[in-house]
C-alpha cells in the first residue's frame, strides 16, 4: 500500500508549471507525514511539498524536472 | 529492494541560514535584523524566511534603499551593545557603504582601546552564472578578507551555514557571511544538489577559522571557496576514474585563515590547485599559494589556481560561462602541471 505524492492543486494560484528546485530527503529514506520533502518554485518563488503520509519515499521526479498540479513526483510506501 | 535509509532533514543554505538566525533570535533578544526585503518576502535568497512572522516587524526591519544609512545604523547598534544581522543584498554594492564597513565597524574596537566591542553579521551574497551583470555577479572576496578587523566566513553548503552563522552572531568581533547566490537552493539561480545536506535541528557552531577536508585524497590538494568547492568535488570525481586521488579543502573561513590544515594537505599530496570565483589577480588563490610556499613545502609542479578572469563580468551568457570556474578548468590546470613534471 503506498500513497502517492501528489502536488497539490491550491500550492498556488495560477496554472502554471513548477520546477523541483530541491529534494530535502534522499530518494529510500523513511518521512513523517507533514514532513516538508521538496521545494518547487513558479515565477521565481518557491513552495513547500509536505509528505502526505509516513514511510519509505521514493523519487519519481527529479530537481530540475518540470511538473504541474497534479502530477505524482513521489510515492510513500 | 533498496535498503529503508535513516532519518534525513536537508535544507538549502537559505533555509539553514534562517533556522540559525532564528535560534539566536530566541535565545538572545538583542539579536535583530535590518536590510532590503529581508521582512515579510524573507529575502530576495530566502535567507530571512519566517523571521518577520515569528519575530515582528520591531526585529525584523524592512529598510529603504539605503545601503549608507542601515549599515551605519546598524554599526552604531552594534557599538551600543546590540546584535545585529544586517544583509548587504549584493555584495557589489559595497561602494555605497563602505566607509561604515572597513573605518567603523572594523576599526571601533581598535580605536577605543578595546573597551567597545562590534557584535555584528553583514551577510551578503555573492556570484554569478545566471546572466546578471558585472554589479550583480561579483564575490570580492579578498577585497574584505584584505582588511582587518573583521572575520570573514564563506560557507559551501547548509551544514555549516547554520553552524557558521550561530558562531558569526555569537562572536564580539564582527563578521561578514558571505553566500553564494547559486548555492542557496533557490532555483532560478541553478541549483547546486552538494550543497543541500542533512542539517541537525539542535543548535551548534562550526568554529570561525576553521577549513574542512571534503574530500580525502593523496595526490594533488584543491583548495575551494564556496563554488570552488564544488567544481573541486566534480574535478574530483572525474580525476578518479583516471585514476588521481584528489584531496578537496573547503576553506569556509576566509579570515581567520586555517593556513595549518592546507599545508598539512600540500605536504601530503605535494600539489596545489587554488579555485575561487573572485577575480584572479591579487586574490585568496594567491595568498594560499604564498602561505604555502612562504612554508617551504616541497612542490613536485607549480601551483596553479583557477580564478576569475581580470575583467569585469560579462553579461551576455556565453561570455559569461566562458570566464566562470569549472571543474573542466580544474583538469586542465593539472594536466599542465602533470606536463610540467615530466
Amino acid at each position: 500500500m503506498s500513497t502517492e505524492v501528489l502536488i497539490p492543486n491550491d500550492l498556488w494560484e495560477e496554472d502554471d508549471e513548477a520546477v523541483i528546485t530541491s529534494w530535502l530527503v534522499s530518494d529510500g529514506a523513511s518521512v513523517s507525514e507533514g514532513d516538508m520533502v521538496a521545494e518547487l518554485m513558479v515565477a521565481k518563488i518557491q513552495y513547500e511539498l509536505r509528505a502526505p503520509a509516513t514511510g519509505t519515499l521514493s523519487i519519481l521526479k527529479e530537481i530540475d524536472d518540470v511538473v504541474a498540479k497534479g502530477d505524482c513526483v513521489a510515492t510513500i510506501a | 529492494m533498496t535498503q529503508v535509509k535513516a532519518k534525513e532533514r536537508k535544507l538549502t543554505i537559505a533555509r539553514a541560514m534562517a533556522e540559525a538566525i532564528a535560534m539566536e533570535m530566541r535565545e538572545d533578544e538583542k539579536v535583530f535584523l535590518m536590510g532590503e526585503d529581508i521582512g515579510e518576502l524573507g529575502g530576495v535568497f530566502g535567507n530571512t524566511r519566517g523571521l518577520y512572522t515569528e519575530f515582528g516587524s520591531e526585529r525584523v526591519k524592512d529598510t529603504p534603499i539605503s545601503e549608507t544609512a542601515f549599515i551605519g545604523a546598524a554599526v552604531g547598534a552594534a557599538s551600543d551593545g546590540m546584535k545585529p544581522v544586517v544583509e548587504l543584498m549584493f555584495v557589489d554594492f559595497l561602494g555605497v557603504c563602505f566607509d561604515a564597513i572597513y573605518n567603523m565597524m572594523a576599526k571601533n574596537t581598535y580605536f577605543a582601546g578595546g573597551k567597545v566591542n562590534v557584535p555584528m553579521v553583514l551577510m551578503t551574497s555573492t556570484g554569478g552564472g545566471y546572466s546578471d551583470g558585472g554589479q550583480h555577479s561579483q564575490c570580492l572576496h579578498a577585497t574584505f578578507a584584505h582588511l582587518p578587523g573583521m572575520k570573514v566566513v564563506a560557507p559551501s553548503n547548509a551544514y555549516d551555514a547554520k553552524g557558521l552563522m550561530a558562531a558569526a552572531i555569537r562572536d564580539p568581533n564582527p563578521v561578514i557571511f558571505m553566500f553564494h547566490k547559486a548555492l542557496q537552493g533557490m532555483g532560478w539561480l541553478g541549483t547546486e544538489k552538494d550543497a543541500i545536506v542533512d542539517v541537525p535541528e539542535e543548535a551548534y557552531e562550526v568554529p570561525l577559522g576553521k577549513a574542512a577536508i571534503t574530500r580525502e585524497g593523496t595526490d594533488v590538494t584543491i583548495v575551494g571557496i564556496t563554488s570552488g568547492v564544488h567544481h573541486g568535488l566534480k574535478a574530483a570525481r572525474e580525476l578518479e576514474e583516471q585514476g588521481v586521488s584528489v584531496e578537496v579543502v573547503d576553506l569556509r573561513s576566509l579570515v581567520p585563515l586555517d593556513r595549518e590544515t592546507v599545508l598539512e594537505s600540500v605536504k601530503k599530496t605535494g600539489r596545489l590547485i587554488v579555485v575561487d570565483e573572485d577575480y584572479h589577480s591579487y586574490g585568496m588563490t594567491a595568498e594560499i599559494i604564498a602561505s604555502v610556499t612562504e612554508a617551504g613545502v616541497p612542490m613536485k609542479a607549480p601551483p596553479q589556481r583557477v580564478a576569475y578572469p581580470d575583467i569585469p563580468i560579462p553579461f551576455t551568457p556565453v561570455m559569461e560561462q566562458w570566464a566562470l570556474p569549472s571543474a573542466e578548468k580544474i583538469i586542465k590546470a593539472f594536466a599542465k602541471m602533470k606536463e610540467t613534471e615530466k
